[in-house]
């Protein structure tokens, strides 16, 4: 095609897409309706994989050593703990500090205070407070402090009571990952059936158009070219519409988010302006090859020879 | 200028369209192709315009044998051929203007090739005055004669009208075989298919009958006889 023909496919687009104009809202309405599915979908997978590394962030174990362990002894264990590639961040407790978060704890408890009073001397001993990369890592520092050597200067450990804890969020968060994954591929199809399913109805309200411009000596490219403009057109603004309603919703539900997860690191809005060329560029991307693509098909039924 | 050797057109299973047709139009002639309804006439248009391919024969027009035209040349042959319909086929979104100009800018026309032809056209048909109106918005026989105007911008060798009246009151009818004829005196060789009696009688031109997909009849100047 020439230059001058290029030019008229896309004024053509253009006309077609004001003159029909109810049909080009409809499109876009599908379209929009579509992507903001996709996108609620996006975030609530963000937040869910958020507040889950949030949860397992708060997973640590504690170590209490016995009181006649010295602090240098329980130092070089920290420094053993970690060389280990497992172990993220090992934090020294002295007995001290132990008997002084104890106090904390229990200030109103009277009766507590009391038999510790009456104990005479601080009965804590060192205390090491470890985190893992992984919540899959826990049970190789456990096994490592399984040790003997170690073993005979630990008074007590605390992974166990949380061991049930740590193997339920293990399998939320993989049940989370397996349903994200499902939802995705459900919606993309969905998505892709909705996509398909518009266009080819738009596409059908201009079965005679096409026919006659086969008639007066329109070739298939020039015919085709207004559709595939006018489906990129949909695509552009159904994003555009998308966005200008989303950022408004999450703004003013990300507050709410927070507050019930209690932290600012559920932050959708910085996730979105972080990501943004990214998330909407693959969606602007998807959606105008599918348009694209089922234009091709849809209008290739009128053009067959 | 139209040669058919032979033609024979089949619909499956074995419906005949049209039989061992042989026809010779010339360069200037205006022949009416008449018959009863479903007797072929519109399957030689059909042939004529590559929207349909013969299934045995040979269909040569201007030198060119269009018989297994390829699919890529299908538009270069239509804009060669003014062709002009009974159901009119204008493209409802485009105005009276740009329905006649949009034959020229599908082939690439310039702008300003389109903006000096299209008035001339719509001047020979005389709408001038209703260039910004929709086809919704004129009458029957107005929107046949923007098809007539469409059919003019190439400057056709060839017109095929395929019941151009079939549509249109007996006034109307008037106003655009008129139009052919006078196409018709500027060159352009007009094939008319119709079964409308009256016309055909005071045209007093190339009269070919079809009957069952046969030719039975081929007279200079020729009457209505069915």
């Amino acid at each position: 095609m020439s230059l001058i023909s290029h030019f008229r496919v896309v004024r053509f687009a253009f006309q077609d897409f004001y003159r029909n104009f109810w049909l080009s809202v409809a499109t876009i309405s599908v379209l929009v309706l579509t992507l903001i599915s996709v996108n609620v979908l996006l975030t609530v997978n963000v937040i869910g994989k958020v507040a889950l590394s949030m949860v397992k962030s708060k997973i640590d174990v504690s170590v209490h050593f016995k009181p006649e362990i010295d602090e240098s002894r329980v130092q070089t264990i920290k420094i053993s703990l970690l060389s280990m590639p497992d172990v993220k961040d090992v934090e020294y407790v002295s007995p001290a500090q132990s008997l002084e978060r104890f106090s904390d704890m229990y200030k109103k408890d009277e009766l507590v205070l009391k038999s510790l009073g009456e104990v005479g001397v601080n009965p804590f001993g060192s205390t090491l407070v470890i985190k893992a990369r992984e919540i899959e890592g826990y049970p190789k520092i456990m096994q490592a402090l399984e040790e003997p050597a170690l073993s005979e200067m630990v008074e007590e450990k605390d992974f166990d009571d949380r061991q049930a804890l740590i193997t339920r969020i293990e399998s939320i968060a993989k049940k989370i990952e397996w349903f994200g994954l499902g939802a995705s591929l459900i919606f993309c199809l969905i998505t892709l059936l909705i996509v398909f399913n518009t266009i080819r109805v738009s596409i059908y309200t201009h079965r005679d158009e096409i026919r006659i411009m086969r008639l007066v000596g329109a070739s298939n490219s020039f015919i085709r070219g207004p559709f595939y403009v006018e489906a990129i057109i949909w695509s552009v603004l159904a994003l555009g519409l998308t966005l200008a309603l989303m950022y408004p919703a999450i703004s003013f539900f990300q507050p709410f988010v927070q507050r019930f997860f209690g932290t600012d690191a559920v932050d959708m809005i910085g996730f979105y302006r972080a990501n943004y060329l990214r998330v909407f560029g693959s969606q602007l991307a998807a959606v105008a090859l599918m348009a694209l693509i089922t234009t091709k098909m849809a209008t290739g039924r009128y053009l067959r020879d | 200028m139209i040669r058919f050797k032979n033609v024979t057109k089949t619909y499956p299973p074995d419906i005949v369209g049209l039989k061992n047709v042989n026809l010779h139009i010339r360069p200037g002639e205006f022949v009416s192709i008449v018959g009863q309804s479903g007797t072929g006439k519109t399957t030689l248009a059909k042939l004529l315009i590559a929207d349909e391919r013969p299934t045995r024969g040979q269909i040569i027009i201007g030198g060119w044998d269009i018989s297994a035209i390829k699919p890529s040349e299908i538009p270069l042959l239509r804009r060669q051929i003014g062709v002009v319909f009974q159901d009119f086929k204008l493209l409802p979104k485009k105005t009276v203007y740009e329905n006649v100009a949009f034959a020229l800018e599908v082939c690439g026309a310039s702008s300003r090739k389109i903006k000096s032809i299209v008035p001339q056209a719509l001047k020979i048909v005389g709408l001038v005055d209703k260039a910004d109106r929709y086809p919704r918005q004129i009458s029957g026989g107005e929107q046949q004669r923007v098809v007539i105007a469409r059919a003019l911008v190439h400057r056709p060798k060839i017109i095929v009208a395929d019941e151009p009246t079939g549509n249109l009151d007996s006034l109307n009818t008037r106003e655009i075989i008129d139009l052919l004829k006078k196409i018709n005196e500027f060159g352009t060789t007009v094939v008319l298919v119709t079964h409308n009696r009256e016309v055909v009688n005071e045209l007093h031109r190339r009269v070919i009958t079809i009957d069952r997909g046969m030719i039975v009849s081929d007279q200079e100047e020729g009457k209505y006889v069915l």
